[in-house]
């Protein structure tokens, strides 16, 4: 093996590192594979799909213009709609989400307040209640307040995120040193302007991770949309796209028309927004991630 | 119950300060198949009473419209909630809650005692029932009722064939089986030429399989809801044990592949030319032509068949599949509903509509005997008069079956045994008993008296 | 509990607690609100709600205990359990093994195709389990799929991922895709954050590369390993989307209750059974709560997890 060699260079840390990037190189093709496919096979009509042709190539015919087309206008145009539902329910649950967390968290590291140990323990142990089992209790709670079938049955449940708001504590604990707020505060400030003017510039890495983990989460959501919405003009891409899915595979249903295109274009465009999302903001989860994985 | 009531209502105060603390409160609402609002259909009439309506036929839009434009008393307000599956979740979902179901639902003949064992759906014989009697058979009546209620106005059905490849057949020198005997031996004799497969036996299509148990003579399920909760369950009768060992013989023999059905698998396959034969119903031209079968240098090989019979001097015709529209119980009006449901789909435009683009295949009598219709060369068939030949005699001479109010297990518990089955962990007999002991089980735990 | 506030002269010590406390509580309060309204309250409906029996003909009755009775001897519900826990016990370490190993590669390589790598690598984490899924199903695809026209160019058959005897790898291959590029993220994070002298240090006692990851990396990162395990572990055990989906192209090889919650939602949304349906995933809840806690308490250490 290379390990002596790469130790020997360690403090440079230059090259004599290919065996390892060669195993990086496989890697990086298993993890990219499904990408290109579905890039590759979003350009094909359904005889190009199923017709024979190579699964990794073009065919002959590239049709991303008329499946774009397609895509955004098969039943009214309801895939743009369907887009913007998610961007909305990750925007009001992501944000909420975090507004939350850091009311939260901040509240549970910077006071000791009664029963604070006690609140502490419960979130602690909510951490680890699925939250899949409580989405039937909630949905019948919803349907007797009429709330199901709204986007309040989507975003109400993806407030609650207990380990937003014990990243958030860890993050205040470390980050924002008591001897800063008592400064402010001996300067006058009361406890809110405090928090605002002090603590909340120190917490932006973890905001931003908080944020795009509540974001993701919310955007990547099926089960509980899924259940809560029957109306699909309300529904987010991933619940749409599985019930394009469902009709293409039901007779009689799609007519005279093949969904699957349209299905594997509606994949790619629905994990672009993301995929930009996490690339422009790198820099900020890149640190935020750490927390709660060290001490 | 009560205490449930005060236990929900406390918790839907506290949801709904919840809601006032982070929102405003906007309380929506009260849920989706009731409200007018949201409608993927344009209404022009605004001041005429609305009746919701899920459905999930392609051309609904056109229907809808044809409708709205002849009636000024009444107005659609349509959407689509699901294909088969997913809507039945979501109106299922809606029946438990209460709240939240449409006044009229597309649902399949197999489903309805499903819904009325739950009374979810109203019996609409005394509302316009007479009025269209007779534009349907006793066959697509029955299908919609249960005991002596209607509960669905019949639209499209699906008279069962055997569609193949001419060109498969050519080639190994056979012509269309007219017995299940007939099928094997063809089977066999393409399979030892090095042909392809000769059919399928797809897990995911129990609904077919009971067609075909039907067709031999089982009487799965006898149900009356005036029978105090009792339930005849036979699932594991020679005639049932039969068919599925027959089925099993051609799986392991491999003559017949196990693809589960209507997946891009197993349109890939028929594309592809693996299977010679496929056992469907009158909507499967329809659905292949629209996944992609049958276009290029394939445009002409497809042919169909009447269905490979048991006894073929007491020849029995089955159906798979079709919808109704049916009346819920949460319909505001359901005199009103029941016009609607009576009416949509029953004007020629739209059934017109539906057969030439070969979206359904109509159950209206008046269609049926339409020489236009039943002349039709049919494109996908190179031209073949597939309803004056098979599809139309199919239809006529369907009698009904009897359908279960525990239908969605017995699907899914089907499902499962014809998966056993086909990886040969089970034979045909094995996996029937198996099913009648899973199913009487379940139908006695949720308070039937099994016979 | 490390937290500390200044002190205080005793005089104003009660009143200034009050106050900090009503502060605090502020804080707090916003997220305890919906803490009681989508956490306590629904799970204690469903604790109610599971100690009914509803059936098609007679209606719903008390049975106390009797759904929790049912659920621990129904062989569909055990059958998922032991399916869930067979497959975390085979995916848990494969994904936590092939993450701890890209992220101690990463962090030894440091080129920009290394930093390339990192991204692509996490980007499946951004993709809804519902999509990836699909993805794989199609790439499982006998017909049309590329595994099975890499094993026709050597003239054998692929193996069909979505067959009843192979799902489990099947659904194994999608889940350790989506999942372990987020995992070695956190846990590149956490090696990064190592300090660099300790490594010079052990050098010139003489330790090799692999005495280093060994002795000095995979300690100092155990804490996020235990972090990782613990998601991974609650993620599994409730295991519904992917299989959910797949279902669609293999109906045959994942039956509608295939996993617990696969089976709540049956029960629940498909048999009308809002009860039986809120004892299995209470049941399951209990599981995975009781599971994880006993798992935290045995690698419980200073500084980690639970602070």
């Amino acid at each position: 093996m290379s390990a002596t060699r790469i130790e020997r260079r360690r403090p440079l840390r230059k090259p004599g590192q290919l065996p390892l990037q060669i195993v990086l190189a496989f890697l990086v093709i298993y993890f990219l594979i499904p990408f290109w496919w579905v890039i590759v096979n979003s350009s094909k009509n359904s005889s190009g799909l199923f017709g024979g042709g190579s699964a990794l190539w073009f065919a002959t015919d590239i049709d991303y213009v008329e499946n774009f087309r397609q895509l955004f206008t098969y039943g009214g145009g309801i895939y743009g709609r369907w887009l913007l539902n998610s961007a909305l329910y990750a925007f009001l649950g992501g944000i909420g989400a975090t507004v939350l967390a850091v009311l939260a968290g901040y509240g549970f590291a910077k006071y000791r307040f009664a029963g604070r140990r006690a609140a502490f323990s419960i979130l602690l142990g909510a951490v680890m209640v699925p939250t899949t089992a409580l989405v039937i209790p909630t949905f019948v709670l919803f349907s007797q307040a009429g709330l199901t079938n709204t986007i309040w049955a989507v975003v109400l449940p993806t407030l609650l995120n207990p380990f937003a708001v014990y990243l958030m504590h860890v993050y205040v604990r470390d980050a924002v040193p008591d001897e800063l707020m008592d400064a402010a505060r001996v300067d006058g400030a009361g406890e809110f302007r405090t928090f605002l003017q002090v603590a909340l510039p120190l917490l932006r890495p973890a905001m931003v991770t908080v944020l795009l983990l509540s974001v993701v989460s919310s955007w990547n959501n099926y089960f509980l949309p899924l259940v809560m919405l029957s109306d699909n003009r309300l529904f987010p891409v991933t619940v749409g796209i599985g019930l394009w899915e469902g009709t293409a595979s039901t007779y009689g249903a799609a007519g005279g028309e093949s969904l699957w295109s349209i299905i594997i274009l509606g994949s790619l465009v629905s994990v672009i927004p993301l995929i930009i999302a996490f690339l422009s903001l790198q820099r900020y989860w890149r640190g935020g991630l750490t927390i709660g994985s060290l001490k | 119950m009560k205490t449930r009531k005060v236990i929900a209502a406390a918790a839907a105060l506290t949801i709904a300060a919840a809601l006032a603390a982070c929102s405003g409160g906007d309380g929506g609402g009260g849920g989706g198949g009731n409200d007018a609002s949201n409608c993927t259909n344009k209404i022009t009439k605004t001041d005429a009473p609305i009746v919701t309506l899920w459905a999930w036929y392609p051309n609904m839009e056109l229907v809808v419209d044809n409708f709205n434009k002849d009636h000024d008393d009444v107005q659609v307000c349509w959407t689509n909630a699901g294909a088969g599956g997913d809507e039945y979740d979501k109106f299922q979902t809606a029946i438990t809650a209460g709240t939240g179901a449409p006044d009229v639902v597309m649902v399949e003949g197999d489903r309805i005692a499903v819904y009325q064992i739950q009374d979810a759906l109203v019996d609409i014989s005394g509302y316009g029932y007479d009025d269209v009697k007779d534009n349907f058979s006793e066959g697509a009546w029955k299908d919609v009722s249960v005991g002596d209620g209607v509960f669905g106005a019949p639209i499209d059905g699906g008279p069962m064939a055997m569609i193949y490849r001419k060109d498969v057949f050519d080639q190994y020198g056979i012509t269309p089986p007219t017995t299940w005997a007939e099928y094997e031996t063809a089977a066999q004799t393409v399979k030892d030429a090095g042909g392809p497969l000769f059919g399928d036996f797809g897990a995911n299509v129990p609904a077919a399989i009971m067609a075909l148990l039907y067709q031999n003579g089982a009487e799965p399920f006898t149900y009356d809801p005036a029978g105090e909760g009792e339930i005849g369950i036979n699932l594991n009768d020679d005639a049932s044990k039969e068919v599925l060992d027959y089925w099993g013989g051609l799986v392991s023999k491999g003559l017949v592949g196990t693809q589960d059905q209507f997946t891009p698998e197993y349109i890939s396959g028929v594309i592809a030319g693996d299977y010679a034969t496929y056992i469907s119903a009158a909507w499967a031209p329809g659905y292949l032509q629209g996944a992609g079968v049958g276009e290029g240098a394939d445009a002409d090989v497809w042919a169909t068949a009447p269905l490979p019979q048991w006894d073929p001097d007491n020849p029995v015709d089955v159906n798979w599949g079709g919808s109704a529209f049916s009346v819920t119980s949460q319909a505001k009006d359901p005199e009103l509903a029941a016009k609607v449901a009576f009416g949509v789909y029953a004007d020629d435009a739209s059934l017109r509509d539906g057969w030439e683009n070969q979206i359904i295949f109509p159950l209206n009598v008046n269609v049926l005997n339409d020489p236009e219709f039943i002349d039709l060369e049919v494109g996908f068939f190179g031209g073949q008069q597939a309803n004056k030949e098979v599809y139309v005699p199919a239809a006529n001479g369907y009698t009904g079956m009897n359908y279960t109010p525990i239908g969605q297990f017995y699907y899914t518990a089907f499902t499962k045994q014809i998966a056993a089955i086909n990886d040969g962990s089970a034979t045909g007999s094995e996996a029937a008993d198996a099913l009648q002991d899973e199913v009487a089980a379940y139908a006695t735990e949720q308070g039937f008296t099994v016979k | 509990m490390t937290t500390t506030i200044a002190a205080t002269p005793r005089v104003r010590r009660r009143s200034k607690a009050l106050r900090e406390n009503a502060i605090a509580w502020l804080f707090v309060g916003p997220f305890g609100i919906v803490f009681l309204a989508m956490l306590i309250l629904p799970l204690g409906f469903a604790l109610y709600l599971s100690m009914f029996q509803k059936a098609l003909i007679g209606g719903t009755r008390f049975v106390f205990l009797g759904n929790y009775a049912k659920a621990f001897t129904d062989p569909a519900f055990l059958d998922g359990v032991w399916f869930v826990v067979r497959f975390s016990l085979v995916l848990i370490p494969i994904q936590m093994a092939i993450s701890l190993a890209i992220a101690l590669i990463l962090d030894i390589v440091t080129t920009r195709f290394a930093r390339f790598a990192r991204l692509m690598i996490f980007m499946p984490y951004a993709i809804p389990a519902v999509i990836g899924a699909l993805m794989w199903g199609f790439l499982y695809s006998k017909n049309f799929g590329p595994i099975a026209d890499f094993f026709a160019a050597f003239g054998a058959t692929g193996p069909d991922f979505l067959s009843r005897g192979l799902i489990f790898y099947g659904l194994l291959n999608v889940v350790t895709w989506q999942w372990a590029g987020y995992y070695m993220i956190i846990l590149f994070a956490a090696l990064q954050a190592i300090d660099p002298t300790l490594y010079e240090a052990a050098r010139i006692d003489g330790a090799s590369q692999w005495q280093i990851i060994l002795r000095i990396k995979i300690p100092l990162v155990a804490p996020a390993l235990v972090l990782i395990l613990v998601f991974a572990l609650i993620g599994t055990l409730q295991f519904f989307n992917e299989p959910q989906i797949l279902r669609e192209l293999a109906a045959g090889a994942i039956p509608a209750d295939f996993t617990p919650n696969m089976y709540a939602y049956e029960q629940a949304f498909q048999l009308a059974n809002y009860n039986y349906g809120a004892a299995i995933s209470f049941a399951l809840g209990a599981v995975v709560f009781i599971c994880v806690y006993i798992f935290m308490f045995a690698t419980r250490k200073r500084g980690s997890f639970l602070s």
